[in-house]
């Protein structure tokens, strides 16, 4: 039994969305003249040419961003409920929100003051 | 207006088969990059399944921590360590191989017990709250408010502590500059090769 009201929308997007790149792709194949040239194969028709393998390692300083991304990812998760039910909640629960975004913006200070976003 | 019910079963088909199908993805495929990115369309199919038992918070916190977050991270450690390089053959493979099914085999054969075992039926006497996320929100900021503020306690603990954990191999190398006479040697991974790696 599905009481979820207003997700048939959902389901109209899904549809359309995956029609999307099979209808482009399906109508530029039809569309296209057939080319068998070497410029065909290249990553960027008229862009710089591409150095190097994809499969290289990156460098480790991506992976703080990552961890700072993740941490303020999942304050989201609980700062969710408190968006839908605001209109319910007053002024109060307004304050709670901000302290415990004030909490976490003591560690985005903390890393920030430790160079974690530093990119030298 | 509800989906109906021909619509619903529909759904759930399509997301059974595509959790399976990318599940396999994830297990069969040779290249690890595949594998994380299968990852998160097995995540993606179970949030829309948690969608049609009508829990949309869970879908939604399925969809920020699992995609947003966790495959993330891994997607990030890939990255990180991913160059090809030929490891020598580990010996014994067997053993690893046989404990690794006889485990998944053990699991498969207690979820099949514990699913014929349960009774599904729902008690639908208990009726549901129209609005689940706005009654989760009140109790959120009424009840519950002191294990909410300890959440963001825990997660700026988990950020101090991610900050100083990655930190530390360049705190080694700023102390071993200062101790040693000669400059140390970097400790940082090198940035793109510009030659193509082999």
């Amino acid at each position: 039994m599905f009481v979820l009201s207003g997700y048939e929308y959902l389901l109209g997007f899904l549809l359309i969305c995956s029609l999307v790149p099979v209808l482009a792709l399906t109508a530029s194949k039809v569309l296209r003249p057939s080319s068998r040239g070497p410029e065909r194969r290249t990553t960027y028709e008229s862009g710089m040419e591409p150095v190097g393998g994809a499969w290289i390692q990156f460098n480790i300083r991506y992976y703080m961003f990552a961890l700072v991304f993740v941490i303020f990812d999942v304050e989201t998760v609980f700062l969710y409920p408190w968006a839908v039910a605001f209109h319910r909640l007053g002024v109060l629960a307004f304050i709670e929100a901000l302290i415990f975004i004030a909490i976490l913006v003591i560690g985005l200070v903390y890393a920030w003051r430790k160079g974690a976003l530093e990119w030298s | 207006m509800n989906l109906a019910e021909g619509v619903q079963f529909v759904s759930f088909i399509i997301l059974a088969v595509l959790v399976i199908g990318a599940a396999l993805g994830v297990v069969l495929f040779d290249k690890i990059v595949y594998s994380a990115f299968l990852l998160g369309g097995v995540f993606i199919s179970i949030a829309g399944i948690y969608l049609l038992q009508n829990a949309d918070f869970v879908a939604a916190a399925q969809i920020l921590v699992y995609v947003g977050a966790i495959n993330v991270l891994i997607l990030f450690a890939i990255m990180l360590v991913n160059k090809k390089e030929n490891y020598a053959p580990i010996p014994r493979r067997w053993i690893r191989k046989g404990s690794a099914a006889a485990v998944s085999i053990g699991l498969f054969v207690l979820l099949s017990i514990m699913l014929t075992r349960t009774h599904w039926s729902v008690d639908l006497s208990v009726a549901s709250p129209a609005l689940p996320i706005e009654t989760i929100g009140e109790h959120l900021f009424s009840d519950y408010l002191l294990p909410f503020e300890l959440a963001s306690v825990l997660l700026l603990m988990a950020l101090i502590g991610a900050v100083v954990l990655a930190r530390r191999e360049e705190i080694e190398g700023e102390t071993t500059a200062i101790v040693g006479e000669l400059p140390a040697p970097a400790l940082e991974l090198p940035e793109r090769p510009r030659e193509p790696v082999a």
